[in-house]
């Protein structure tokens, strides 16, 4: 059996300048004859970016906003198609990035648990074999059958966490580990990914926090305008960062 | 489902060029829990809060239908024994379609939350647009029931016709929001340009008259085969009636096979451009 859990290969991805808008009528219309070149419409988000994570492993990316960081993890997740290279992902996979993805306001509670976990790829059977550890570690019983527009914000992102944090994925991606709620909730939540990075899943932080990565991380590495930079040694990646900063 | 262990992700270079449809097929099935989902949600959410709920599926078709009646009676004096069933069929078999190209329209670019979160197929936020219109409209063929009683009739094998235009429906606008949800998620103008288009050939269809109207004598009998091969919802809604009403199609084969090849052709083709440009769109969102 194969031990490598993710595979990114001469991965290269750009990104549209304009996003959207008038530019695109111009281009029909006048594009054909003064096409603007290609640097000025697309911008390099990553640039031949190769990297090998084992199973298990548990690896940090640090560097500066703008580096890549998120897009990386989302090309992992699969969410963008890399440009050039490829990406191989084996086992179930989660982005934990942002909280109550999915959700419908009008909808109650538990129905976005069946929601959140369909969409995360779960089947009927699997949902409701979760649900109540869910609502459990949520802390919100009481209102779980209200819809959750009637929420407070801290109470969505409770629920939020809780779902996410319980789908069990064989491989976790943290963007900015999040601390949503209420102190309580907060060391609560912070066990959880701490328990989640401890077990058997592969794992790829993205963080600012040299702390976080001293106490989670194998490996860390620097990114710096999409490309890797460092060798996996956290010295290494924490005296780029620092460099960086300056 | 995605319960299998060791699934494997891959993600390059590569793009389905005519296995495009079949492609989307199997996401369809290997998703299939999450599509009812979707539609479930859309179907909770639809009638969440109100006083009537499902009434309102049929409420509004029916208070159309009231007004285009008084306003035929007052500018038409054609002779059609089944006016209000054929003025309630037009309607909701319109609906249908417009719901179906204009919600598929715009799905890709509301989602983005969501996409730009969690990778599953696209093409499942264009279909949960088809299967939930489709629902509404199965809700809201009911209300023919009490007309069909009225007129005394009963199915003959001509309802065969409704499965078949249907599934043609729901593919022409399927296909179309395929072309134009992508285009919607680097122009919004594109929403307000189908919103338009879909009023104008609302009145250019035979939605709240019959087909006859068109085809025998108002314009020049060689526009209107030109016309039928245009406008395919023109001969999806007769197809509809006739199903309904027992009376003979009197569409021409030639073109009905038109219609229906140049039907499948716009899904296929969609889907081919869904598929070779969803990935690049998603960037934009």
């Amino acid at each position: 059996m194969n031990d490598k859990a993710i595979s990114v290969q001469e991965v290269v991805l750009d990104y549209p300048r304009k996003k959207k808008g008038v530019g695109f009528f111009r281009e029909i219309l006048t594009g054909r004859f003064k096409k603007s070149p290609r640097k000025d419409r697309w911008f390099r988000a990553l640039n031949q970016v190769n990297l090998e994570i084992k199973r298990g492993e548990v690896i940090g990316i640090m560097g500066p906003n703008g580096s890549g960081k998120s897009t990386l993890l989302r090309v992992i997740a699969g969410i963008y198609a890399p440009d050039e290279g490829s990406v191989e992902v084996e086992g179930r996979i989660t982005l934990l990035a942002g909280i109550g993805t999915g959700f419908n306001q009008d909808l109650t509670g538990r129905e976005n648990i069946k929601l959140t976990g369909s969409i995360y790829g779960f089947d009927s059977k699997s949902i409701s074999a979760m649900e109540e550890g869910i609502i459990e570690f949520s802390g919100i019983r009481e209102f779980i059958d209200d819809p959750i527009r009637t929420y407070s914000a801290g109470m969505r992102a409770r629920l939020g966490f809780a779902i996410i944090s319980n789908l069990e994925p064989d491989i976790l991606l943290l963007d900015e580990v999040m601390s949503v709620g209420d102190y309580e909730f907060r060391k609560k939540s912070r066990a959880r990914i701490d328990e989640l990075v401890q077990g058997d899943a592969t794992v790829v932080i993205v963080s600012h926090s040299k702390s976080i990565m001293k106490s989670m991380c194998d490996k860390v590495y620097g990114l710096h305008d999409g490309q890797i930079v460092t060798n996996g040694d956290l010295e290494a990646a924490f005296e780029f960062y620092e460099s960086e900063k300056e | 489902m995605g319960v299998s262990e060791n699934k494997v992700l891959r993600r390059d270079g590569k793009l389905p060029f005519f296995s495009a449809p079949f492609k989307i097929i199997r996401n369809l099935y290997d998703n299939r829990q999450l599509l009812k989902h979707f539609i479930g949600r859309d179907l909770k959410v639809r009638y969440h809060n109100s006083i009537l709920g499902y009434g309102w599926s049929v409420l509004e078709p029916l208070a159309l239908t009231v007004t285009f009646y008084i306003l035929f009676a007052i500018l038409s004096d054609s002779e059609d024994p089944y006016r209000p069933l054929t003025i309630l069929l037009g309607i909701l078999a319109w609906s249908l379609f417009a719901k179906t190209f204009s919600n598929g329209t715009t799905c890709i670019q509301r989602s983005s939350s969501l996409i730009t979160r969690v990778y599953f197929p696209r093409e499942i936020f264009i279909f949960s647009k088809s299967g939930y219109n489709m629902f509404q409209f199965l809700l809201s063929l009911l209300v023919i029931i009490p007309l069909l009683i009225h007129y005394d009739l009963m199915p003959s094998k001509q309802i065969l016709l409704l499965p078949v235009a249907l599934i043609m429906i729901l593919m022409l606008g399927t296909g179309l929001a395929f072309f134009t949800s992508i285009l919607q998620t680097k122009a919004r103008d594109i929403e307000h340009m189908v919103t338009i288009g879909l009023r104008i050939s609302f009145y250019l269809s035979p939605v709240f008259y019959p087909l006859e109207m068109i085809t025998s004598g108002r314009i020049p009998a060689q526009y209107t085969d030109a016309y039928l091969i245009i406008n395919p919802m023109a001969t999806y809604i007769t197809m509809i009636r006739s199903a309904f009403t027992g009376a003979p199609l009197d569409i021409p084969t030639t073109n009905l096979i038109i219609t229906f090849t140049s039907t499948i052709a716009i899904f296929w083709m969609g889907a081919i451009y869904f598929m070779r440009k969803e990935r690049k769109a998603v960037k934009f969102i």
